[in-house]
């Protein structure tokens, strides 16, 4: 009878630790963003404007296709920026990864406060600065 | 994952292991007694007193290190009491010490945070070969270097006027102020070791002087370690510098060119060293000297196999008659009485463990703490691989401990640094 319920016992002991381990994977899965490695599953998908005027509105959803960025009408985003050239910046998604290029601007685009002079990679939260407007890739 | 999500599973680590503990005075036919209270209680102030470090100087530390540090203290707790409740007495005083220590730790990293610490590399570089060399003090001295088991890597102090002998083993603290070393100076070269190279054309090698220091500072540790004849702790750090230079540069070369290495030292030890021809044939054919060098190793396989899927139950197995089982056998204990079912389970947090250190790594901007939190990632996995793989066969055992789970001290508040530096940097990506 003893040896009945030690091994219940044990059973139940096992079942306890694999029930933390599970719990933990859980967590660990959430934390990296469902599927996928965390640069492909948790991509940037949208820009915010965090100072300055879009015609698109606060939020702009990236697709793939990419977008220029500029105070011509003919530009996809469309800011109202005198330090802004007409297309003053492209920014393009490929193979899950967010990119920001400058299309030879006057004034420049800032990456992280940086000037950039080639195609550079963004993850979320980094921010985007064309002429006086402030974007943030979330 | 919240904060508070990870005192739930601090708390449920510290049930298991309490659990653990009353299962094994239940199978001995003894009822509860302060022994299960004490250790939840130990449990829960080593984790809890870093994780409320984690809340007051780094909030935004990832809550999954904890939990899965003390899952793994837990189960080898378990059977370290399983095997001496008096060692795991003492163990209980190591965990709190080692919890105290972590949570100092991220108070002196609070306002600084561990970019501090890039500034004083060739400080830690010094402190850590200090502390490799501090085991070779004569005898005669008060405090002095000790041989234990054939290797020369414990430090006695004799305290004056009391009949006390204190006694740590430097090198598991060494290893980690190394990595913080590798860490720093490799964020500092990373390029130039990854980028020269190419130019170079078909053999691409970096040049040599951004290698130097990285391979003194090799060097000066294997010269030291090889003359302790401590070439378990070896094998793991060299594993650490080439995972680094790895990380660090990710130029296949290295682990290429590092393997070669590793194979051609083993070869040259084989030769040169008697205590190493031992362990190989006690390796390769345990049942051969079954009563002398493949004791352990047999006595270990008989434990696994007697625990089949899902162990004899805890305190039902013998694990006492492997030798050394609270420290490097405390695996084959454990497959023992939890059986294949339990160390699948270790192995499972280990991995888990590995996947979140490296998780931190991969988000980190900053190199100096990517190659931190990598590295301390890898010190844990392969040292964890490493013992694993001796006490299953896959390798010459290699005399380290197992991380987080054996008894001891010095290996226990290594563990707790690393803790403590993963969380720091870990919290300061995400502000």
């Amino acid at each position: 009878m003893p040896a009945l319920i030690l091994n219940a016992l044990k059973i139940l002991f096992l079942l306890l630790l694999f029930l933390f381990l599970w719990q933990i994977a859980g967590a660990i899965r959430v934390h990296i963003g469902g599927r996928g490695s965390a640069a492909r599953g948790k991509g940037p998908t949208e820009l915010v404007v965090l100072r300055g005027d879009v015609t698109k509105g606060k939020r702009v959803k990236l697709r793939g296709s990419g977008h220029t960025v500029g105070r011509s009408p003919d530009a996809d985003i469309i800011i109202d920026d005198p330090y802004a050239s007409d297309f003053h910046a492209r920014i393009s998604a490929e193979n899950g990864q967010t990119r920001v290029e400058d299309l030879g601007s006057t004034n420049g685009t800032y990456v992280n406060g940086r000037r950039i002079t080639a195609p550079t990679g963004v993850v979320k939260g980094d921010t985007v600065q064309i002429g006086k407007t402030m974007l943030e890739v979330r | 994952m919240t904060r508070n999500a990870e005192a739930v599973l601090i708390a449920a680590a510290a049930t298991l292991a309490a659990i653990g503990v009353a299962m094994v005075q239940f199978a001995a036919g003894s009822w509860l007694d302060a022994d299960v209270a004490l250790t939840f209680i130990v449990f829960a102030f080593t984790f809890g007193v870093i994780h409320l470090a984690f809340r007051a100087w780094a909030p935004n530390a990832n809550p999954l290190i904890l939990p899965i540090a003390g899952f793994l203290a837990a189960i080898g707790f378990i059977e370290v009491f399983r095997i001496d409740p008096n060692l795991a007495a003492l163990q209980r005083w190591w965990l709190a010490i080692a919890g105290i220590s972590a949570a100092f730790v991220v108070w002196l990293l609070r306002d600084s945070g561990v970019a501090v610490l890039r500034r004083y590399r060739y400080l830690f570089l010094v402190a850590a070969v200090g502390l490799l060399l501090l085991p070779l003090l004569p005898e005669s001295w008060p405090i002095h270097g000790a041989v234990v088991n054939g290797s020369r890597l414990w430090v006695r102090v004799t305290v004056p006027f009391a009949d006390v002998d204190l006694s740590f083993q430097p090198g598991e603290v060494a290893k980690v102020l190394l990595t913080i070393f590798l860490a720093s100076y490799l964020a500092d070269r990373s390029e130039a070791m990854a980028t020269v190279s190419r130019s170079i054309g078909p053999i691409r090698l970096p040049e040599p002087r951004h290698l130097g220091p990285v391979i003194i500072a090799a060097g000066a540790a294997f010269l030291v370690l090889m003359y302790q004849r401590d070439l378990g702790a070896s094998l793991l750090l060299f594993a650490l510098f080439i995972g680094m230079l790895y990380a660090a540069t990710g130029r296949g070369v290295y682990v290429v060119s590092g393997l070669v290495a590793v194979v051609v030292a083993g070869v040259v030890a084989y030769q040169q060293f008697a205590h190493v021809r031992v362990r190989i044939s006690a390796w390769l054919d345990p049942f051969a000297d079954f009563t002398g060098a493949g004791y352990q190793t047999a006595q270990g396989l008989f434990a696994m196999g007697s625990g089949s899927l899902t162990g004899s139950g805890l305190g039902l197995g013998r694990p006492d008659l492997i030798p050394e089982a609270t420290t490097d056998f405390v695996f084959a204990a454990v497959g023992e009485e939890l059986g294949l079912a339990g160390s699948i389970a270790v192995i499972t947090a280990y991995a888990l463990f590995v996947t979140v250190g490296f998780g931190i790594a991969l988000r980190c901007r900053d190199r100096f703490r990517k190659y931190l939190s990598g590295g301390l990632t890898i010190l844990v996995g392969i040292q964890a691989f490493l013992i694993i793989a001796g006490v299953v066969r896959v390798l010459p055992i290699t005399g380290l401990t197992t991380p987080l789970m054996s008894y001891g001290g010095s290996s226990l508040l290594a563990s707790a640094l690393i803790l403590a530096l993963l969380g720091r940097a870990s919290h300061e990506e995400r502000v």
